[in-house]
């Protein structure tokens, strides 16, 4: 693959040879790429581009009338970008962001970071002004590759307009390939109004990028290693499969439930990982980590080999890397990216390569081998786990419980649904107390934490997936961050159904302060802010806006919530001292958990009081 | 600990912005950055010097080896290597100096680009220590106008170059 040459492929492009504008080159590799949805908001630096995708869609239409690529316009453009990763995320496709120069730009370099944490592959197209006004301080003007540069994928600014074909086909497969992530092309104005002939094929050489690719890809899972994997297995009485968004992104569910049902091995999944294993299967853990069930972070502190899957280690998980997993007397590890392998925590056995390929041949090679092995006292006490320490609350309290509410919604959703979030104590709830089925079914900001991200990844979802039940559960803090959205929902007449969880501040700040700082609510009380949501749905144009406040309506109220034919919005009174269990503190092992009231514990509460954490 | 990393890197704008990037947001310093172009021109050879501790640095370089541009990287430091650096320093001479700063440029083999009675330029290529050792003896004949050093440029020992370390990284272990 490393030195190759652009070769005309044998079925050549039906418009090779023609002479384009830059513009239209943008927009016919974008529709080559088969894309079928752009997120973006318009401006001087891009309307060329902005003009080809009109004329475009003039020509070409859907069987149903609509247009082959919409444009869907957002309130601000990190709505786009959202959208465009809710996208990605709901559909494993690439999602595409078309913005203009300056502050169109830059109001996107929050989705891009985001994309990079969570590994979401998006392209986002800026306008960047003429090349002769770059660095002149020109009107719109951002050094967008130098501020991308640093939170991207990879950043392309395209000075020889001869050279745009192919990086715009060279952005979707980076996009895409290896460890997925967000690209951005910055395209000056008049590259866009060139006009040239359009090749129908060739990418850019990127020899490091390809080589390294390659290598991965050939990297198939020798005998040798599943002997050594196996031999573990074989010695272990309490092996545990610890998913991450890696499965998810490298399309792996299948291949690692088939491993783990065929074996018999409990799954606990990252917050990124949820969906990897159906939660209502008896031998999935649902979530770990630091607001992980209790049940699961147990199952880590006594299982005797770990099995990593596409999860990295990270701090929201192994807070006390030493001291995660203790038992384990082997830890496994599986990914694509070489950088994770020894990043956090030292392995004795890994892999990188093909994640769904390669567990599917360890499988197999466990059959050709008659591999068996009886974990059922194991089983035993996963499920004793469960029970014993299953999630709980306060069920006799007079306010609205947002476990509650969760709990209603999932009823009628039956793991089905797409649910996204804001970040914070929501997040956590919904994580918790919903069920995953499948996987691209839970879209929240894992790593970057960004609130906000909800409402317009739940549009880009909705885009993605326009038959899907797509519930967006945000906290009243973060609805605000992307509050302009809420008009994006009605006008695109996207049956998306917004639940707010208010408990008038920003909760999960508040549960630190309470922990860490003796109850001080520095800035995060909102109880005499002024913000009536439901007006606010309902000037935006939702036709079903209601406030539920008694915790008797909750049921019948979410019953005709989600039964809503369009969009549906519902601010929900909750009790502002709800709290999320259990927790791990920062940088903490997972024996110092505390569960709170309702979720049994099994070691005594610490009476240490936590100062102010250095972790965060 | 010292560490001379070798970079192939495209010859790209905005390639080098990214290398030193990963660098700087994580509190490093560079001591020293050597950049120009291979036999190749769309590639680039960099080497750059930083101090930081193995475990650290290591995780630095698979993280480099993940950009885009980035053809190959090997830190030198984990081999046997040749390691060089070029300096030009000019000095500002008084009185009867010359003699001294001729005989400077003899005892340390650097050429002379440039002399007058007031002001001598000379050049040398060696080891660090070496340079470092020329740099104090000159300022002892006259006063150093300008240092202009290169920074460090290192190849391996043997048969082995950049190009051949593709798989410094065990993908199965």
């Amino acid at each position: 693959m490393s030195n190759r040459q652009p070769v005309a492929p044998q079925n050549a492009h039906p418009l090779a040879g023609q002479s384009m504008t830059g513009a239209d080159i943008v927009v016919q590799v974008l529709a080559d790429e088969g894309v079928d949805t752009i997120f973006g908001y318009s401006g001087g630096a891009i309307l060329p581009t902005y003009d080809a995708v009109f004329r475009y869609n003039d020509q070409h239409r859907r069987a149903d009338g609509g247009a082959a690529m919409p444009l869907i316009v957002p309130a601000n453009e990190q709505g786009a970008g959202f959208m465009a990763a809710g996208y990605a995320r709901a559909s494993g496709k690439v999602g595409v962001v078309m913005v203009t120069s300056g502050p169109g730009a830059t109001n996107t370099v929050t989705p891009v970071r985001d994309c990079m944490a969570d590994s979401v592959p998006i392209v986002v197209i800026c306008g960047q002004v003429p090349t002769h006004a770059i660095g002149t301080d020109a009107f719109q003007e951002a050094p967008v590759t130098a501020i991308m540069g640093a939170v991207a994928k990879h950043v392309f600014l395209v000075t020889d307009p001869t050279r745009l074909e192919a990086t715009m086909r060279t952005a979707f497969e980076i996009a895409r390939t290896g460890r997925p992530g967000p690209v951005v092309i910055d395209i000056p104005k008049d590259v866009q109004n060139w006009e040239g002939p359009f090749a129908g094929h060739g990418t850019l050489e990127l020899t490091g990028y390809r080589n390294r690719l390659q290598a991965v890809h050939d990297n198939r899972l020798s005998d040798e290693a599943c002997e050594r994997f196996y031999a573990m297995l074989a010695e272990a009485e309490r092996p545990l499969i610890y998913a991450g968004g890696g499965v998810i992104n490298g399309n792996a569910t299948k291949a690692m439930r088939h491993l783990a049902n065929a074996w018999g091995i409990p799954v606990a999944t990252t917050l990124m990982g949820l969906g990897a294993s159906d939660t209502t299967h008896p031998l999935s853990l649902h979530m770990l980590g630091m607001h992980g069930t209790a049940f699961a972070n147990y199952a880590v502190e006594d299982c005797d080999f770990l099995i990593a899957i596409g999860a990295r280690f990270d701090d929201r998980v192994a807070g006390d890397p030493v001291n995660f997993a203790p038992r384990a007397r082997h830890i496994a590890h599986f990914d694509v990216d070489v950088a994770e392998i020894g990043k956090v925590k030292n392995v004795g056995w890994h892999h990188v390569g093909v994640l769904a390929r390669d567990l599917e041949a360890l499988l197999a090679y466990g059959r050709r081998i008659d591999f068996a092995k009886d974990f059922a006292t194991w089983h035993a006490e996963v499920a004793a786990l469960k029970q014993r320490h299953r999630l709980d609350y306060d069920r006799k309290s007079p306010l609205i419980q947002p476990y509650a509410v969760i709990e209603a919604l999932n009823r009628i959703a039956g793991g089905k649904a797409i649910i996204t979030t804001g970040v914070g104590q929501h997040q956590m709830w919904a994580a918790q107390y919903f069920d995953f089925r499948e996987p691209r079914l839970w879209l929240t900001s894992g790593s970057m934490g960004t609130m906000g991200f909800g409402l317009p990844a739940a549009i880009g979802a909705q885009f993605a997936q326009p038959e899907r039940l797509v519930i967006d559960v945000d906290g009243d803090a973060s609805m605000r961050m992307n509050i302009g959205e809420l008009e994006t929902a009605t006008t695109y007449k996207l049956p998306v159904k917004v639940v707010v969880l208010n408990n008038y501040g920003d909760g999960m700040v508040r549960q630190w302060q309470k922990l860490y700082y003796k109850g001080r609510m520095s800035a995060s009380d909102k109880s005499l802010h002024r913000k009536d949501f439901v007006k606010t749905a309902e000037a935006d144009g939702f036709e079903f806006a209601e406030r539920l406040e008694r915790p008797e309506d909750v049921e019948p109220t979410i019953e005709a919530f989600l039964a809503f034919a369009g969009p549906a919005f519902l601010e929900v009174i909750i009790d502002p001292d709800a709290g999320v269990y259990p927790m791990v503190g920062p940088g903490l092992s997972y024996d110092k958990m505390i569960t709170g009231d309702f979720i049994a514990s099994r070691s005594k509460p610490d009476d240490e009081e936590p100062g102010p954490s250095e972790m965060f | 600990m010292r560490h001379v990393i070798s970079v192939l890197l495209e010859n790209e704008p905005g390639a080098l912005t990214r290398m030193t990037g990963l660098f700087s947001t994580r509190g490093y310093n560079i001591d020293t950055l050597n950049v120009a172009p291979t036999q190749d021109r769309s590639v680039s050879r960099v080497t750059l010097v930083v101090r930081g501790s193995d475990a650290a640095i290591a995780q630095l370089n698979t993280q480099l080896a993940k950009l885009v541009d980035v053809v190959n990287i090997h830190d030198m430091t984990l081999g046997e290597h040749f390691e060089r650096e070029l300096v030009i320093v000019k000095l500002k001479l008084a009185g009867h100096a010359l003699p001294a700063a001729r005989g400077l440029a003899e005892r340390f083999g650097a050429e002379v680009l440039d002399e007058s009675p007031v002001s001598f330029t000379l050049q040398l290529t060696g080891l660090l220590r070496e340079v470092d050792e020329f740099v104090s003896a000159a300022a002892g004949i006259g006063t150093l106008a300008a240092v202009a050093r290169s920074g460090s440029v290192a190849v391996s020992k043997g048969e082995v170059t950049l190009s051949s370390y593709s798989q410094q990284h065990r993908l199965t272990g």
